[in-house]
This record gives structure tokens, sequence and C-alpha cells, in this order.
């Protein structure tokens, strides 16, 4: 089959997250709608009387059907306006445009800690398997999957922050404002999600890597003469490169999702904090939009990831 | 009424006297000082900025740096005093006469006279936006009756207007602004005469405030400016204070008090408060229609023990709606109901209530209300009533219960106070009052006791009526008070003159930074 141009293919991948963006939107706005608890009563005030909730409702619009609502939001959405909050009135692109970089800048440390630990580790233990140095990571490994993120975060915040006073315990600093302070408080929050990273990342990447070295052509290139060094980066990585594309965007989505209760350990203002906020207080412009959001990222993250595989394997048909 | 009275001067002076034998308060030390940014980890983000529109109890910490009210009150026991307005009247019953203070203006120099007050009083109790429609009911007509002053005539007599007037209902937002408001409301760009002018909002993230240099109040604020950074994870906004990168946290639950306390940088103060943990009940329908059954309950608590368990001995046990040194108290309101499990049985048994029939309360999910609830179903369980707490999110279990759906026979939760009781009462105690669960009548004695209350100007005969007010409330046991919660603020050794007060919520008059 004749190869389709990347731009075709970026075209129909764009068409087919349509129906995803609006199944996950409409999901998650049916669910706000049937769990109970009701803006309208928090709009109403400490002194409500059932007459004001009830008048509340008609003023914001809230006392419409369901799918009336949804449609009123998605109208908004297609003319490029994510509407505003309900209770603060601060437009929720404006909420979202200030915490994104802040969840993202946490997300990119974490990712690139993720690797940089993770990849040597993964290829140590495929040289050598079932020695110890093998089970030593593998021990590790077993330890970043099963440590929780949000007690990890309070065990760095007691001994860099309060005890060592290295780094800040909390907050969030813009980055381009001062680069070197929004990477020291994203720094802690970064170490906290990459562990699992780490561990994820390592785990994988050795289990490809032993597929490939136990492959016959291996054999043949030990017995060419080739050293281990060169089998191994000029054809064992080569060939987990895609298997190793795959385990990063399936990280970021992961590690998209750890933020939440991250940044609440943190107090950082970055998209998890924000669906926290809006989800508690049934703000739902403010929910509807972080999804919105996160649906695109990882729409987007996929989508990239799927060109950059098909780039280091012609094989894969797009 | 004027504010020198012989009576006046005695409460402050006693309030004086109670402050200095109150554990942990903070004293200034050395004289106060100008400058510094005080640096804040607030718990909430606000619900608006403007006081008109706004909803939640937790919004007043920021409200009050911006904006005035016309009265205030004594940090101690919340009598209504001087603010805007420097003197009141009731020439009669239902006329009241506000003398507002000149030479004060709103933060973009329109002046602060008459006018402005008589706008913002209608708008308060006129606009379709207003949430506060219902603190000022009793106000017929605001008239400008010169350049300084106000006079509100009155559908009915009204003696809790002036503690009214020190809440959202009494804060001054600037006329001007309003009018150039989109919608008419200051939601995101408040202007008031407070302290300190508005420089920033960023939902859920940060707000800034900044000193008003012609600031009506001799010396005041010391701080250049106010940076509350809004942590809604207590645990985390003590540890910035730990850390350093805050100075002040309030709204601490009792058992961060040891934990912050290991930081030597770091003091804490506590005060009573108004705030109220308390079991709302549903008596329009079984078990709690029955009046024993509803006194059991109450015979059954150990609030005593409740308050070492539950709240690290840091509340005041809680027999009624006000506790020990609100002016209104009464302590033989307070006798009714001694901890007695056998009594409870009796009555349970009276009331032909089967004992270990499965009882629903709902509940919140946080940590400390569970713990709460753990031990309320031990206390209970020894006087044989058997409960079971349905947990959701305050949003999600209030609205169960309060709203349409009647969910529970009782729910787990607070009532915050409000300056003046006689809103505590009806707000909870009348029939339609969303706060009513059911929605079930009261006797007439009680809703005549509560207009009662707000009839005379007499601090004795108020007190008298807020008296069979609350023995009528606790008789008919419509509620389970449990215990007051202290106000808990721990804040850098820099910070000095910090003074928590009775209503819980903060107000930072007299704070100053050290060095």
């Amino acid at each position: 089959m004749a190869r389709r141009s990347p731009v075709k293919v970026i075209g129909s991948r764009l068409v087919q997250a349509l129906p995803v963006i609006l199944l996950a939107t409409f999901m998650v706005f049916a669910l706000l709608k049937l769990v109970p608890g009701d803006i309208a009563v928090t709009l109403a005030g400490d002194n409500a009387t059932d007459a004001r909730i009830t008048e509340i409702r008609q003023l914001y619009g809230l006392d419409r059907p369901f799918l009336v609502q949804y449609g009123a939001w998605l109208g908004h959405v297609v003319q490029g306006d994510l509407s505003q909050s309900l209770l603060t009135g601060e437009k929720v692109a404006d909420s979202i445009g200030r915490a994104f970089p802040n969840t993202l800048l946490i997300v990119v440390i974490a990712l690139v800690l993720a690797l940089v630990t993770g990849i040597p580790m993964g290829v140590i233990a495929a040289i050598k398997p079932n020695g110890w140095i093998d089970k030593l990571i593998s021990m590790i490994a077993s330890l970043g999957v099963a440590v929780p993120g949000f007690w990890l975060a309070m065990i760095l915040v007691a001994e860099f922050s309060l005890k060592l006073n290295w780094l800040p315990a909390t907050g969030a600093k813009s980055f381009s404002v001062s680069p070197i302070d929004a990477l020291r408080h994203a720094l802690l929050p970064g170490i906290a999600i990459a562990a699992y990273g780490m561990a994820e990342v390592a785990r994988q990447l050795r289990g490809a890597l032993l597929e490939v070295l136990s492959s016959q052509y291996v054999r043949t290139l030990h017995a060419k003469g080739l050293s281990m060094s060169r089998i191994l980066w000029q054809h064992g990585l080569k060939n987990v490169g895609v298997n190793l594309l795959t385990i990063i965007s399936l990280l970021v989505n992961r590690m998209l999702a750890a933020t939440v209760v991250i940044e609440a350990v943190f107090a950082i203002p970055g998209l998890g904090s924000l669906i926290v906020r809006g989800a508690i207080q049934r703000d739902f412009p403010i929910v509807q939009g972080v999804v919105f959001t996160m649906v695109v990222v990882v729409i987007a993250v996929n989508l990239i990831t799927d060109l950059l595989c098909a780039a280091v394997d012609p094989r894969i048909e797009q | 009424m004027t504010m020198t009275t012989r009576r006046e001067a005695m409460a402050l002076i006693s309030g004086a006297l109670a402050s200095t034998t109150l554990g942990g308060r903070a004293f200034a030390q050395g004289a106060p000082k100008k400058g510094g940014t005080l640096r804040i980890s607030a718990p909430a983000n606000p619900s608006s900025l403007d006081p008109a529109t706004g909803g939640a109890g937790s919004d007043h910490a920021f409200l009050f740096t911006m904006y005035d009210t016309l009265t205030e009150w004594e940090f101690d026991t919340l009598k209504p005093k001087p603010g805007l307005a420097e003197s009141w009247k009731f020439t009669d019953p239902t006329t009241l006469v506000l003398n507002i203070r000149s030479g004060v203006s709103f933060h973009d120099g329109t002046p602060l006279d008459a006018e402005a007050v008589k706008f913002n009083l209608d708008r308060n109790r006129g606009d379709a936006k207003s949430n506060i429609k219902a603190d000022l009911l009793s106000v017929a007509s605001v008239e400008v009756t010169g350049p300084q002053q106000v006079t509100l005539k009155l559908k009915t007599p009204d003696t809790a207007l002036p503690g009214i007037l020190s809440d959202r209902a009494g804060m001054m937002v600037s006329p001007t602004a309003l009018k150039a408001a989109e919608g008419g409301v200051v939601t995101r760009k408040p202007v008031g005469a407070g302290a300190y002018a508005f420089v920033s909002w960023a939902d859920g993230e940060k707000i800034v405030v900044k000193r008003n240099a012609k600031y009506w109040k001799p010396d005041r604020p010391y701080p250049d400016g106010i940076e509350f950074s809004i942590i809604p994870e207590l645990t985390t906004g003590a540890r910035s204070v730990s850390a350093g990168q805050n100075d002040l946290i309030y709204q601490l639950p009792p058992r961060q008090k040891a934990i912050i306390e290991r930081a030597s940088s770091v003091k804490v103060v506590h005060g009573p408060t108004l705030y109220v943990f308390q079991i709302f009940l549903n008596w329009s329908r079984p078990p709690f229609d029955n009046i024993k059954v509803r006194q059991a309950l109450n015979f059954a608590i150990d609030r005593e023990s409740f308050v070492k368990g539950a709240l690290a001995g840091l509340a005041e046990p809680a027999y009624m709606n006000l506790p020990k040194s609100h002016w209104a108290y009464d302590a033989e309101v307070a006798k009714l109901y001694p901890y007695d499990p056998d009594k409870a049985r009796k009555l349970l048994a009276e009331a032909g209530f089967k004992e270990g029939t499965p009882i629903e309360i709902g509940g919140y999910t946080d940590q400390d209300s569970v713990q709460r609830e753990e031990i309320l179903i031990e206390q209970l369980r020894k006087a044989g009533i058997n409960v079971k707490f349905a947990n959701g999110t305050v949003a999600e279990a209030s609205a169960a219960f309060f709203g349409a759906e009647k969910k529970g026979a009782g729910l787990l939760s607070a009532w915050t106070g409000r300056p003046d009781p006689s809103l505590t009462y009806s707000l909870m105690f009348t029939k339609d009052a969303y706060y009513n669960g059911g929605r079930a009548p009261v006797p007439p004695e009680l809703e005549a006791a509560i207009k009662e209350s707000r009839a005379s100007e007499d601090i004795e005969v108020r007190r008298k009526a807020f008296s069979t007010v609350q023995r009528l409330v606790m008789e008919n046991a419509f509620v389970v008070p449990l215990a007051f919660q202290f106000e808990l603020v721990a804040m850098n050794k820099k910070v000095q003159g910090y003074r928590p007060n009775l209503l819980g919520k903060p107000k930072y008059d007299d704070v100053w930074l050290e060095g």
C-alpha cells in the first residue's frame, strides 16, 4: 500500500479526534449534572432561601434542560470561547492559560528525569539479565511503581524543604519571569511524579531489549564478532525505539493525570488544581474547559507519537 | 443608640480583661511600625469580591481588607461598634438613623457620603444579583436626610440591623465603580473604602492588595500590602508557613497545632468562635419527628470527650448555638442536656424506638469529618443508637439534605456564626428556612420569640428574648450542637498584633511586621 503524506494523516486524525472531544466533554458534563450538589446553592450564599436558589437557577440559566445547557456551552466553544467561571466570572481560557504552563513544566521535568534515569537502568539490566545488578534494578523499579506519588512528595518536602531548606515547599513561579525560580519550584513535584516513570521506562525497556538481544540476528552479529556495545547502540536501541516512544506517550498521559494529586500536595495552581476546584464547586465551565484541554493534549501526544513511530519504523502503517 | 453609655464602657473593659485570660494570645511587642508585605495562606478561592453577589463565608477574609463596613464589632463579644457610621440611633422602633463619618473616600476617590450609602443599601436589598436581600428584608426605604446622614424606614422593628451592617450588607462599594461595571457587579474589580485597595486576583492562585494611603483610621494599615496565596490543602498551607514562604495561615484544623508548633519560627494563637459543629435534624419525618428521639440524641453525646477526642481540646462544648463569651449566652439553657446515656435509652424506650434501628445521617468525606463521625458512632452506640453516616463532598451532602432530595435523617455539619444571633435562629428554625432541612413547622412561640428578639434595642430585653429562643430550640431539640471550634491561626513570629475574633473570620486591623 502506498504511503500517505503526513499532512493527510494529520488531517484525517484531526477529523477522528472530533467525536472523541465531543464524547469526552459530553460524558463529563453528564456526570457533573448527575451527581448531587448544585452550584446554585453555592451561588445563593450563606443566607440562602429556597426562593433565592430558584431565582439563581433562572438568572444563570441552570434551570434549562440538560442538553440545552450542553449545547450552549458547545456553541461558545465552537466560536473559540471557553466561557467563564459561574462563580468568579474569570474567563476559563485565562484560568487555563495561567495553569497549563505550571502543569506542563512539572510533566516535562518528570519526563526528562524518568528518561535519563530509566533508560540507563533498563539497558544495564538487559545486558546481564538475572545478574545482581539486574535484580537490584528490578527492586528499585518495583519500588518506583509501588510507592504512591503523594507520599514520596511529602517525604521530599520534609527532607529538602523543611529540613535542608534547599527548595521551596509550595507554589509555582512563572517560567517566563524567572526560569531558575520556576525550575526550583517544579523540581520536587517533578521528582515525585518521575519515580513512577523511571520505573516504568526501566522495566519496559529491559523487556523490549531482552527480546531484541535474544533474537537470531543478534546471535549472527555476535558470531560476526561485533562488540556488545556496538550491537547495543547500533542495532538494539534502534529496534526498541518504537517501544520507547510508545512508553513515553503513555507516560505523558499518565503524568498529566498524576498532577491532580501532586499539585494539591505542593499547592501548585495548575490544571489539576483547577479541575478539582471546578468539580468541588460544580463550576462546570471550568471542568469542561480543563477536560477539553486535556483531551486535546492527549490526542496531540498520541498523534505525534504515531508520526514519530512511523518515521522510526517504516513498517508501521499509518 | 449612642456609643458611650456606661454599659458599653463596662463591656469594653470586661472584654479587654477577658482577653488577657485567654490562652495563646498574641500581643504586640514594641511599637507597631509600617512596611513589609503580609503573606497569607488562604484556604479557599473567594466566590466573588463583590460583597453583594458573593456566597461563601470564607470570602470575608478577603473582603474585610478591601471594604469597610457601616458598623464593626468588638473582637471578643461581637457587640456592634461604629465603623463608617460614626453613630446610629433608633429614633423610633421603625426608624434607624445612621450618621456617616465625613472625609472618607473610596479607593477611586469617590466620596463616601449619604448618597453612596443609600446607593449601596438599595442595591443590596433590591438588585436581582444581590445575595443579601434577605438580610435587609425589614428595610422599607432608605432616605438621604443630610449630606452624611441616611435614615432607614423599617417595615417591622429590627434591632438586629446594627449587627447586620457589620457584615456583607454594610460593606460599602464605590457607586462610581458599580455604575461603570459590566452587569453592575464588581466581582473581579472591587473598589471599596477599606484599609487596602485591590491590585489583582488570579483565580485559585493569588490575591494581592496594597495599602490605602488615604485610609481614615489613623496610622492604619501597617503593612504595605497583603498577598494571599490560595492553598486549599491545609497541610500544604501549614507547611508553607513553617518553610517561611508565607507569614500566616488561618482556619487550621486542631490536629495541625502540634505539627506546626514544631517549627521554631512559628507561633500559634487561638480563641473561641461562633463556628459550631452540629447535627442538623429533619424533624418532619421518622425517627426525628419524635421529640423524645431528638432529645435522646442530645443526652447521648458526651461533648467534653468529643472536644478532647475530635478537636484536640481546642474547642468549647456546645449546648446551644451561642458560646459562653457571647453577650446573649444563657447558662441555664446550657444545663438542659448533660451527658446521660441512661436517660437517652429511657427516652428512646418511651418513644417506642427499637434499640439498634439504623439511622442514616449525612456527613462529609474529609479526614477531620470522618474522625468526628467515628467518635459520635461510638458515643451513640452506648445509648443504643445505631447511626450510619453516608458521606459526600460538602456541596453534594449539603444539597442532598437541605435541598429537594431530603436525603437522610440528619446532617453532621457546622454553622458559621452571624454577627447578630437573630439571623442564626431565623435561618435554621423557622418553617421555610433553607437550613430547616424538613421545612417542618416550629412552635409558634418560637417564631414569635425570634421576632421579639429584633423588636427592642435594649440589650437586656434582647438577651431575654434570645434566652426564650434558645430554650425553645433546645427543649424541642431541633438541633444537636456539639462544639464551638476555636479559631486557630499560625504565623511567623515576626507577625505582630494579630487578634482572633468571636466571628472566626480573620481581620488584620492591627497587624504589623517586625524586622
